[in-house]
Protein backbone atom coordinates (compact mmCIF):
# COMPACT_ATOMS: atom_id res chain seq x y z
CA UNK A 1 0.00 0.00 0.00
CA UNK A 2 1.51 3.55 -0.95
CA UNK A 3 2.16 5.29 2.10
CA UNK A 4 0.18 8.74 2.62
CA UNK A 5 3.59 10.74 2.98
CA UNK A 6 5.92 8.91 -0.17
CA UNK A 7 4.38 11.45 -2.23
CA UNK A 8 5.50 14.21 -0.17
CA UNK A 9 9.37 13.97 0.09
CA UNK A 10 10.49 16.22 2.48
CA UNK A 11 13.30 18.24 1.64
CA UNK A 12 17.14 18.42 3.56
CA UNK A 13 16.17 22.24 3.90
CA UNK A 14 13.08 21.27 5.47
CA UNK A 15 14.41 19.46 7.96
CA UNK A 16 17.60 21.67 8.79
CA UNK A 17 15.10 24.87 9.13
CA UNK A 18 12.99 22.37 11.34
CA UNK A 19 16.44 22.03 13.53
CA UNK A 20 17.00 25.27 13.54
CA UNK A 21 13.48 26.30 14.79
CA UNK A 22 13.40 23.84 17.40
CA UNK A 23 16.72 25.13 18.90
CA UNK A 24 15.04 28.87 18.52
CA UNK A 25 12.40 26.74 20.78
CA UNK A 26 14.74 25.65 23.48
CA UNK A 27 16.63 28.49 23.49
CA UNK A 28 13.00 29.95 24.44
CA UNK A 29 12.08 28.02 26.75
CA UNK A 30 15.19 28.35 28.76
CA UNK A 31 14.73 32.21 28.78
CA UNK A 32 12.18 31.47 29.97
CA UNK A 33 12.95 28.93 32.78
CA UNK A 34 15.82 31.73 34.21
CA UNK A 35 13.59 34.75 33.86
CA UNK A 36 12.00 35.95 37.02
CA UNK A 37 8.60 35.77 36.65
CA UNK A 38 5.45 34.27 38.27
CA UNK A 39 5.79 30.43 38.75
CA UNK A 40 2.65 29.81 37.03
CA UNK A 41 2.97 31.95 33.99
CA UNK A 42 6.32 29.89 33.71
CA UNK A 43 5.01 26.93 34.48
CA UNK A 44 2.46 28.40 31.49
CA UNK A 45 5.17 29.85 29.07
CA UNK A 46 7.23 26.10 29.68
CA UNK A 47 3.90 23.94 28.36
CA UNK A 48 3.01 26.30 25.54
CA UNK A 49 6.93 26.52 24.28
CA UNK A 50 7.12 22.35 25.06
CA UNK A 51 3.83 22.02 22.76
CA UNK A 52 4.93 24.46 19.93
CA UNK A 53 8.00 21.51 20.23
CA UNK A 54 6.68 18.27 19.89
CA UNK A 55 4.00 19.56 17.27
CA UNK A 56 7.00 20.77 15.37
CA UNK A 57 8.43 17.02 16.05
CA UNK A 58 5.71 15.52 15.47
CA UNK A 59 4.57 17.11 12.56
CA UNK A 60 7.82 17.11 10.35
CA UNK A 61 10.39 14.72 11.74
CA UNK A 62 7.74 12.05 12.60
CA UNK A 63 5.97 12.84 9.49
CA UNK A 64 2.39 13.48 10.96
CA UNK A 65 1.00 15.89 8.85
CA UNK A 66 1.29 13.46 5.86
CA UNK A 67 -0.97 11.00 7.76
CA UNK A 68 -4.40 10.09 7.92
CA UNK A 69 -6.88 12.07 10.64
CA UNK A 70 -7.36 8.48 12.16
CA UNK A 71 -3.57 8.16 13.16
CA UNK A 72 -3.04 11.48 14.08
CA UNK A 73 -6.06 11.89 16.83
CA UNK A 74 -4.61 7.88 18.17
CA UNK A 75 -1.46 10.02 18.78
CA UNK A 76 -3.09 12.38 20.49
CA UNK A 77 -4.55 9.84 23.05
CA UNK A 78 -1.87 10.05 25.76
CA UNK A 79 -1.72 13.76 25.94
CA UNK A 80 -5.59 13.62 26.41
CA UNK A 81 -5.55 11.18 28.96
CA UNK A 82 -1.97 12.73 30.90
CA UNK A 83 -4.48 16.09 31.23
CA UNK A 84 -7.56 13.82 32.65
CA UNK A 85 -5.00 11.81 35.16
CA UNK A 86 -3.79 15.79 36.18
CA UNK A 87 -6.95 16.70 36.38
CA UNK A 88 -7.99 14.06 38.77
CA UNK A 89 -5.04 13.52 41.30
CA UNK A 90 -4.04 17.85 41.48
CA UNK A 91 -6.79 19.20 43.56
CA UNK A 92 -5.45 16.10 46.09
CA UNK A 93 -2.19 18.63 46.19
CA UNK A 94 -4.63 21.38 46.99
CA UNK A 95 -6.46 19.91 49.71
CA UNK A 96 -3.45 19.09 50.95
CA UNK A 97 -2.19 22.52 51.29
CA UNK A 98 -5.92 23.55 52.44
CA UNK A 99 -5.77 21.08 55.67
CA UNK A 100 -2.04 22.44 56.83
CA UNK A 101 -3.37 25.66 56.73
CA UNK A 102 -6.41 24.36 58.52
CA UNK A 103 -4.40 22.66 61.28
CA UNK A 104 -2.66 26.09 61.94
CA UNK B 1 -26.53 -10.31 -7.75
CA UNK B 2 -25.07 -7.13 -8.97
CA UNK B 3 -26.20 -4.83 -6.58
CA UNK B 4 -24.92 -7.10 -3.54
CA UNK B 5 -21.52 -7.33 -5.17
CA UNK B 6 -21.36 -3.30 -5.63
CA UNK B 7 -22.88 -2.92 -2.24
CA UNK B 8 -19.68 -5.13 -1.11
CA UNK B 9 -17.29 -3.30 -2.99
CA UNK B 10 -18.37 -0.11 -1.51
CA UNK B 11 -18.35 -1.14 2.18
CA UNK B 12 -14.30 -3.02 1.25
CA UNK B 13 -13.36 0.84 -0.03
CA UNK B 14 -14.58 2.41 2.98
CA UNK B 15 -11.88 3.12 5.48
CA UNK B 16 -13.39 0.51 8.33
CA UNK B 17 -14.88 -1.65 5.74
CA UNK B 18 -11.96 -4.59 6.44
CA UNK B 19 -10.89 -4.19 2.56
CA UNK B 20 -7.75 -1.70 3.65
CA UNK B 21 -6.18 -0.25 6.28
CA UNK B 22 -8.30 2.75 8.26
CA UNK B 23 -5.05 4.62 9.10
CA UNK B 24 -3.55 4.46 5.73
CA UNK B 25 -0.15 2.68 6.82
CA UNK B 26 1.68 -0.36 7.14
CA UNK B 27 0.69 -2.83 9.64
CA UNK B 28 4.07 -2.77 11.20
CA UNK B 29 4.67 1.53 10.94
CA UNK B 30 1.01 1.32 12.78
CA UNK B 31 1.82 -1.09 15.56
CA UNK B 32 5.11 1.12 15.99
CA UNK B 33 2.59 4.08 16.77
CA UNK B 34 0.77 1.95 19.28
CA UNK B 35 4.00 1.20 20.92
CA UNK B 36 4.45 4.85 21.03
CA UNK B 37 1.40 5.62 22.57
CA UNK B 38 1.40 3.45 25.26
CA UNK B 39 5.19 4.60 26.08
CA UNK B 40 4.14 7.79 26.38
CA UNK B 41 1.05 6.99 28.60
CA UNK B 42 3.91 5.34 31.01
CA UNK B 43 5.81 8.46 30.68
CA UNK B 44 2.70 10.74 31.47
CA UNK B 45 2.48 8.90 34.31
CA UNK B 46 5.84 9.32 35.69
CA UNK B 47 5.65 13.06 34.62
CA UNK B 48 2.53 13.56 36.44
CA UNK B 49 3.72 11.79 39.60
CA UNK B 50 6.53 14.03 39.84
CA UNK B 51 4.56 16.89 39.64
CA UNK B 52 1.82 15.38 42.28
CA UNK B 53 5.19 14.62 44.90
CA UNK B 54 6.36 18.11 43.57
CA UNK B 55 3.40 19.75 44.37
CA UNK B 56 2.83 18.45 47.93
CA UNK B 57 6.35 18.97 48.78
CA UNK B 58 6.69 22.01 51.53
CA UNK B 59 10.24 22.64 49.48
CA UNK B 60 12.16 21.77 46.55
CA UNK B 61 15.73 22.50 45.51
CA UNK B 62 16.45 24.65 43.05
CA UNK B 63 17.79 22.83 40.01
CA UNK B 64 19.38 25.34 38.12
CA UNK B 65 21.82 25.68 41.11
CA UNK B 66 21.90 21.78 41.33
CA UNK B 67 22.32 20.74 37.78
CA UNK B 68 25.04 21.85 35.64
CA UNK B 69 22.71 23.34 33.21
CA UNK B 70 25.16 24.17 29.87
CA UNK B 71 25.60 20.24 30.51
CA UNK B 72 21.84 19.99 30.53
CA UNK B 73 21.46 21.90 27.37
CA UNK B 74 24.10 20.17 25.25
CA UNK B 75 22.41 17.13 26.10
CA UNK B 76 19.20 18.90 24.62
CA UNK B 77 20.81 20.19 21.64
CA UNK B 78 22.80 16.66 21.20
CA UNK B 79 19.20 14.87 21.35
CA UNK B 80 17.54 17.45 19.12
CA UNK B 81 20.38 17.22 16.44
CA UNK B 82 20.08 13.58 16.00
CA UNK B 83 16.41 13.35 15.35
CA UNK B 84 16.95 15.96 12.73
CA UNK B 85 19.94 13.51 11.26
CA UNK B 86 17.76 10.89 11.71
CA UNK B 87 14.43 12.64 9.87
CA UNK B 88 17.15 12.66 7.01
CA UNK B 89 18.38 9.28 7.58
CA UNK B 90 14.65 8.25 6.57
CA UNK B 91 14.68 10.76 3.55
CA UNK B 92 17.50 8.83 2.15
CA UNK B 93 16.04 5.57 2.55
CA UNK B 94 12.81 6.61 0.75
CA UNK B 95 14.66 7.80 -1.67
CA UNK B 96 16.59 4.83 -2.13
CA UNK B 97 20.31 5.72 -1.01
CA UNK B 98 21.13 3.13 1.71
CA UNK B 99 24.95 4.00 1.74
CA UNK B 100 23.69 8.24 2.79
CA UNK B 101 20.92 6.39 5.15
CA UNK B 102 23.79 4.81 7.25
CA UNK B 103 25.94 7.82 7.26
CA UNK B 104 23.12 9.71 8.81
CA UNK B 105 22.36 6.70 10.87
CA UNK B 106 25.88 6.49 12.37
CA UNK B 107 25.40 10.45 12.63
CA UNK B 108 22.45 9.54 15.13
CA UNK B 109 23.73 7.04 16.86
CA UNK B 110 27.04 9.16 17.46
CA UNK B 111 24.66 12.13 18.60
CA UNK B 112 22.80 9.23 21.07
CA UNK B 113 25.97 7.75 22.56
CA UNK B 114 27.06 11.53 23.34
CA UNK B 115 23.94 12.42 25.25
CA UNK B 116 23.79 8.92 27.10
CA UNK B 117 27.72 9.97 27.61
CA UNK B 118 26.66 12.77 29.58
CA UNK B 119 23.67 11.49 31.21
CA UNK B 120 26.17 8.91 32.95
CA UNK B 121 28.71 12.03 33.71
CA UNK B 122 25.82 13.73 35.60
CA UNK B 123 24.05 11.00 37.18
CA UNK B 124 27.85 10.09 38.74
CA UNK B 125 28.51 13.71 39.97
CA UNK B 126 24.50 13.83 41.27
CA UNK B 127 25.57 10.49 43.16
CA UNK B 128 29.30 12.06 44.19
CA UNK B 129 27.17 14.39 46.08
CA UNK B 130 25.49 12.26 48.12
CA UNK B 131 22.48 11.58 46.30
CA UNK B 132 20.69 8.41 46.28
CA UNK B 133 16.81 7.02 45.46
CA UNK B 134 15.34 7.64 48.84
CA UNK B 135 18.01 10.27 50.44
CA UNK B 136 19.99 13.26 49.40
CA UNK B 137 21.52 16.41 51.15
CA UNK B 138 18.88 18.86 49.96
CA UNK B 139 16.29 17.33 52.24
CA UNK B 140 13.63 15.97 49.95
CA UNK B 141 13.80 12.04 49.20
CA UNK B 142 11.32 12.93 46.27
CA UNK B 143 13.42 15.16 44.49
CA UNK B 144 16.60 12.44 43.89
CA UNK B 145 13.64 9.59 43.86
CA UNK B 146 12.46 11.22 40.60
CA UNK B 147 15.14 12.32 39.04
CA UNK B 148 16.77 8.81 39.18
CA UNK B 149 13.52 7.29 37.37
CA UNK B 150 12.21 9.65 34.88
CA UNK B 151 16.10 10.00 33.54
CA UNK B 152 16.83 6.47 34.12
CA UNK B 153 13.89 5.32 32.28
CA UNK B 154 14.67 8.29 29.76
CA UNK B 155 18.38 6.88 29.42
CA UNK B 156 17.85 3.44 28.98
CA UNK B 157 15.24 4.29 25.72
CA UNK B 158 17.80 5.69 24.96
CA UNK B 159 20.04 2.83 24.87
CA UNK B 160 18.24 0.97 23.55
CA UNK B 161 17.29 3.32 20.34
CA UNK B 162 21.03 3.24 19.81
CA UNK B 163 21.44 -0.49 19.85
CA UNK B 164 18.03 -0.64 17.84
CA UNK B 165 19.58 1.84 15.21
CA UNK B 166 22.55 0.34 15.34
CA UNK B 167 20.70 -2.72 14.32
CA UNK B 168 18.99 -0.99 11.36
CA UNK B 169 22.36 0.47 10.28
CA UNK B 170 24.40 -2.84 10.03
CA UNK B 171 21.71 -4.32 8.09
CA UNK B 172 21.66 -1.57 5.55
CA UNK B 173 25.08 -1.51 5.37
CA UNK B 174 25.29 -5.18 3.97
CA UNK B 175 22.29 -4.78 1.80
CA UNK B 176 19.37 -5.79 3.89
CA UNK B 177 18.06 -2.68 3.44
CA UNK B 178 14.30 -1.85 4.04
CA UNK B 179 12.96 2.14 4.32
CA UNK B 180 9.86 1.13 6.44
CA UNK B 181 12.53 -0.65 9.07
CA UNK B 182 14.48 2.87 8.96
CA UNK B 183 11.62 4.72 9.32
CA UNK B 184 10.00 2.43 12.29
CA UNK B 185 12.81 3.16 13.98
CA UNK B 186 13.18 6.76 13.20
CA UNK B 187 9.80 6.90 14.81
CA UNK B 188 10.73 5.64 18.10
CA UNK B 189 14.01 7.57 18.27
CA UNK B 190 12.04 11.09 17.83
CA UNK B 191 9.93 9.55 20.28
CA UNK B 192 12.78 10.06 22.79
CA UNK B 193 13.61 13.54 21.54
CA UNK B 194 9.64 13.75 21.98
CA UNK B 195 10.09 12.76 25.89
CA UNK B 196 12.80 14.74 26.70
CA UNK B 197 11.37 17.77 25.52
CA UNK B 198 9.11 17.64 28.03
CA UNK B 199 11.67 15.97 31.08
CA UNK B 200 13.87 19.20 30.04
CA UNK B 201 11.09 21.79 30.41
CA UNK B 202 9.34 20.15 33.61
CA UNK B 203 11.96 18.39 35.73
CA UNK B 204 14.80 21.05 35.03
CA UNK B 205 13.65 24.20 33.71
CA UNK B 206 10.28 24.57 35.92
Amino acid sequence: MAQGHDAHAISYKTYFMTWVWLLVLTALALGIGYAPINETLKAFLLVGTTLAKILVIAAVFMHLRYERLNLILITFAPLVLAIIMFAFTFPETLGTSTHVIQVR
Amino acid sequence: MNASIAEQQRILASDWGGGRSPFGTTWSKFMMWIFIVSDALTFAGFLIAYGFMRAISPAWPEQTEVFNMVLITFMTFALISSSAVMAMAVGAARAGDPTLAVRFLAMTIVGGIIFLGCQVYEWAHFIGEGARLTTNPWGVPQFSASFFLITGFHGFHVLSGVAILAIVAMRAAVGKYSADGVENAGLYWHFIDVVWVFVFAFFYLL
